[in-house]
């Protein structure tokens, strides 16, 4: 293979002065093609760089996330999946067609929200989706009043989403009120859109798992066209304790020994008990809001208020409710 | 539609190939789209012999422009449509005649916009030759600037003459890791993995 280390030709010049210096017999054809070949290269190093480090910064995102290693391992697994596809086609070998419809079934505050936005942006940057941007709608926002109203609402949602993500919390109410209700319409338009906007538009239906599984079965031609299934797990007590202290660091906050004490009971007690919301980031973060609330009523009368004083969440600001 | 650009150096076989891989796909005559380096550009209807009658033929540079020609490849579901697109040969000097220097700049033009490029050389010549005259320096360039392209494959064209064989051995250990598919542009063998080549890519 002939290497051009030392060439001496610029590479600076425009495409289009090339062609010029080859028309009038200056460079030879050979010489021209390793200046096209070399400019090609800087360009593709320099887009390279740019969306590896915006994957990366995205992938970084991801893995600051707390728990969720299952949702973790999958995302990260797609995105290799993804990248070999694109790999063989470069190649010219046979690929898979890329169908990335997705469920995420999961209580709510379990973080599928945030993993969807994570993931337009890692779609985004491996060239997937145009945009990678997230459009949350629920049933209100597809299903209208009289006919024809649906058809055009599901549409004008599907075009926001264009070039990015649709993603539909608690799907499963589309289908709710049988046969006669509009909400089939809908799911009808939307697996048209899906046809029809194949390269440009991910859905993800998103909402509890029971109701997502029940949704799936009895809507068997939903199951084939959304074939990436990632369950949500509850946050386990430490998990909790970690989002509580991520949340108060992020707002500069800190608990003393006996809140922490607090915070943790009251997690814990909630984790048997509360059936229907069990391991739920909402809960942790209306506790946290709440505390700061009271926190600043109770300073606010006292004087001189120091720095450690305005950061500081004691259990008195804890205890009073947690619901 | 995805284009597909075949290029090589001169009398390698780039123009018998695109007119007898049109024939081999059920065209009985081609529809060519000629574009001139300065811009204009024609279309001219041949049947399939009248086409390798006018259009090829030893002798250098019977190819002065781009010249394209539309093709249907039968797939699962309908077909795929392929512009593939025949270019001036290639060469490694200088050429004194100012119209063949246009012709080589403008497929050097369309080769950085194309999707799939396939690059054909003749594996007779290769064995004819000696080792150190392998391929023109112009193909290691095309070989290089492909990398980092779309789709690439190389044809070894000429397989029925003799000696091509060892001339495709030839080839295979100095571009390791190519893809390289021998044929037969004259009897058309070997178009069967072209045509699954060039439809993976469309
Ligand atoms: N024996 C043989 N001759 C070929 C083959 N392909 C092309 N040729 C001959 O090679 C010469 C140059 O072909 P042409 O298509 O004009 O080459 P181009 O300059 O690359 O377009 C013509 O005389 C063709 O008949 C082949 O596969 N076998
Ligand atoms: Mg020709």
């Amino acid at each position: 293979m002939v290497i051009h280390k030392g060439s001496t030709t610029k590479i600076s010049f425009s495409a289009s002065k090339v062609t010029y210096l080859l028309e009038k017999g200056e460079i030879s054809p050979v010489e021209a093609l390793d200046i096209l070949r070399r400019q090609e290269e800087e360009l593709i190093f320099r887009g390279e760089e740019k969306s590896k480090l915006l994957l990366e910064q995205s992938l970084e995102e991801l893995d600051a996330l707390v728990g969720l290693e299952p949702v973790k391992t999958l995302v990260r697994e797609l995105q290799a999946f993804v990248q070999v596809q694109q790999l063989r086609r470069l190649e010219g070998l046979l690929t898979e067609p890329l169908v990335l419809h997705m469920v995420f079934m999961g209580n709510p505050g379990t973080g599928k929200t945030t993993v969807a936005r994570i993931l337009g942006k890692i779609l985004c940057e491996m060239g997937v989706l145009r945009k990678g941007h997230l459009v949350e709608v629920e049933r209100a926002d597809l299903v209208g009043e009289y006919i024809g109203h649906t058809a055009q609402k599901t549409r004008e949602q599907v075009k926001r989403a264009f070039g990015g993500i649709l993603f539909i919390d608690e799907a499963y109410s589309l289908a709710r009120g049988g046969e006669r209700d509009f909400g089939k319409e809908s799911i009808d338009c939307l697996v048209k859109a899906m046809e029809d906007h194949k390269d440009n538009l991910i859905l993800i239906l998103a909402g509890y798992e029971g109701e997502m599984r029940q949704f799936l079965r009895t809507n068997p031609g939903l199951h084939s066209r959304f074939p990436i299934h990632i369950t949500f797990p509850n946050y386990n007590l430490e998990e909790l304790l970690e989002i509580a202290e991520l949340m108060l660091r992020q707002r500069e906050y800190q608990l003393d020994i006996e809140a922490s004490r607090e915070v943790a009971k009251i997690l814990k007690c909630n984790i048997g008990t509360v059936v229907e919301n069990p391991g739920n980031a909402r809960l942790v973060r209306n506790i946290i809001e709440q505390a700061i609330r009271r926190q600043a009523v109770r300073i606010v009368k006292e004087e001189n208020t120091g720095r450690d004083q305005l950061m500081t969440i004691t259990l008195a600001d804890i205890q009073g409710g947690e619901k | 539609m995805k284009e597909c650009l075949v290029i090589g150096k001169a009398n390698v076989g780039k123009t018998l190939f695109v007119i007898n891989f049109a024939e081999y796909l059920g065209l009985d005559h081609i529809e060519v789209k000629i574009s001139f380096p300065n811009g204009f550009s024609t279309v001219k209807c041949y049947s399939i012999p009248q086409a390798r009658k006018e259009l090829t033929g030893l002798g250098a540079h019977k190819t002065r422009c781009l010249q394209s020609v539309h093709l249907e490849i039968p797939a699962r579901k309908g077909r795929k449509k392929l512009k593939i697109t025949d270019t001036t040969g290639l060469m490694d000097t200088i050429h004194q005649d100012v119209e063949i220097r246009r012709a080589i700049a403008q497929t050097l033009n369309v080769l950085r916009q194309t999707d799939t490029i396939i690059h054909m050389v003749d594996a007779h010549n290769l064995y004819m030759s000696e080792a150190s005259a392998l391929l023109g320096e112009i193909d290691y360039q095309v070989v290089q600037f492909a990398q980092m392209r779309g789709p690439y494959c190389i044809l070894a064209n000429k397989m029925d003459l003799p000696g091509a064989r060892e001339g495709l051995q030839l080839l295979l250990r100095e571009l390791p890791g190519q893809y390289v598919i021998p044929i037969s542009a004259l009897h058309k063998r070997g178009f069967k993995e072209v045509k699954a080549f060039v439809s993976r890519c469309c």
